[in-house]
């Protein structure tokens, strides 16, 4: 294998990269890149990113390994359109075309939105976060359509940023990702906060002469400056319709990130669903980016020698001044937890569910190979 | 001549950077991040060194020159 190239160029593809050096692999590695930015830490982005205070957003880029060799080429501000699995090419928005020996897909995922409106807000890149940090800093009214992990950090940074803030959701915020008893925990935080939140759908969204009018089931009208939409994402697989790698449009990869029946295909990260027992699933988070990452290029190089994706789910949020660690997934039921250290009414512990393999902590330092281990019971 | 530093009021011992670089960083009893290479890194350490850094989730560990 002389050259490969990686389409993406964000944590999953760089892990990818880096970790195909590390392997040894001495030929041409060819990254592309769809925002020509230097990479940069994505959770950021819904955290440090809209913090306090008048500056912009600056994050340091994420240093590398695999850009200090000669064999390395990095096309930035271009984007991949189609892929000949034939021809071994992938074809670039500049008309280039990229022979490739191997190739690396981890072009991530689009964030959902409801119009066309430049007062709907969404958040996936550093371009949206810098548009989205000017605007909350004249602290307009927010409506937040959907309470999920990234809903809520955003309505978080919203209210320190001093802006008022409406939240839409059917059935409490965060339970579906974490639970009903930490999904309510920062449910509560956030109405303590300030935050308005209502049980519900939403039937249609506008604009207006001047903001944004939100239409509930009821018949209730929402009106705001601006709304923040939040209500997941979707793979960026559109360059990949007609390469014959998609079944029902989605990117499935198996244990060892490789695209069944495409030797010398991977992928890794937000764009990919992962196969397992339980059929495929998505795991689009920053912790999974990176195990994908290195077990996909290990894949790529090694094949049926490689090791296989073996690593429990790891999330962490930070919103309403605390940090949730989460090993696993709490059950959705309300199943009361074991309490290892501090307790609920402080707002402040460990907690685990021995029997559904999860255990979390909340506003404790708690470094995630031990919130691992107690999550399988141990410790 | 570079060198690991960390921001610790940022560390929240997610522990990540251990896993890259074991070598180089671990948590101590108390969860505290402690670098074990404080000085210039050599050039395969500074490889795992830059992975220690990439994966941080809070961006508090860094290089310097």
């Amino acid at each position: 294998m002389d050259r490969i190239v990686i389409v993406g160029h964000s944590i999953a593809g760089l892990t990818v990269g880096d970790n195909l050096r590390r392997l040894g692999f001495t030929g041409t590695l060819t990254y592309v890149g769809a925002e020509d930015v230097e990479a940069y830490s994505r959770p950021s982005l819904s955290k440090a990113a809209l913090a306090p205070g008048d500056g912009g957003i600056h994050l340091a880029p994420l240093p590398r390994i695999s850009a200090d060799t000669d064999d390395t080429v990095e096309l930035l501000g271009r984007r991949a359109v189609s892929l000949d699995t034939d021809a071994r090419t992938v074809l670039l928005d500049d008309g280039t075309s990229l022979p490739y020996d191997g190739l690396v897909i981890a072009t991530g995922s689009r964030a959902r939105h409801l119009t066309d409106s430049p007062r709907e807000f969404t958040l996936r890149s550093l371009a949206d976060a810098e548009r989205l940090r000017a605007k909350l800093l004249e602290r307009p009214r927010v409506t937040f359509i959907g309470g999920g992990p990234l809903g809520m950090e955003v309505a978080s940074a919203a209210v320190g940023l001093g802006c008022e803030v409406t939240l839409l959701n059917p059935g409490v915020p965060l339970s579906m990702h974490l639970g009903p008893l930490l999904g309510g925990l920062l449910t509560t935080l956030a109405e303590e906060a300030g935050v308005r939140i209502l049980d519900t759908l939403v039937d249609s969204v506008a604009e207006t002469a001047d903001g944004m009018a939100v239409t509930l089931p009821s018949g209730e009208v929402i009106e705001s400056d601006i709304v923040f939409t939040g209500i997941g994402d979707d793979p960026a697989v559109d360059w990949l319709a007609d390469s014959g790698l998609l079944a029902d449009g989605r990117l499935i990869v198996d244990s060892r990130q490789r695209v069944p029946g495409h030797p010398g295909i991977v992928a890794a990260g937000d764009v990919c669903w992962l196969d397992g027992p339980d059929g495929p699933r998505r795991s689009p988070v920053w912790t999974s980016a990176i195990e994908q990452g290195r077990v996909a290029a290990d894949g790529l190089l090694n094949g049926d020698a490689a090791a296989e994706r073996d690593h429990p789910f790891y999330f962490w949020t930070d919103q309403w001044g605390v940090g949730l660690k989460v090993s696993g997934s709490p059950p959705r039921e309300d199943i009361a937890p074991e309490v290892v250290k501090g307790s609920l009414e402080e707002r402040a512990f460990v907690i685990r569910w021995p029997e559904h393999h999860a255990a979390a902590a909340l506003d404790m330092r708690m470094p995630i190979p031990r919130l691992h281990r107690l999550a399988a019971g141990e410790g | 001549m570079t060198r690991l530093e960390l921001d610790k009021d940022r560390c929240e011992a997610h522990g990540l950077c251990e896993q890259a670089a074991p070598d180089l960083v671990h948590l101590d009893d108390d969860d505290n991040l402690i670098i074990d290479v404080p000085g210039d890194l050599s050039p395969s350490q500074l490889d795992d060194a830059r992975d220690a850094v990439r994966v941080c989730p809070v961006s508090a560990l860094r290089l310097v020159e």
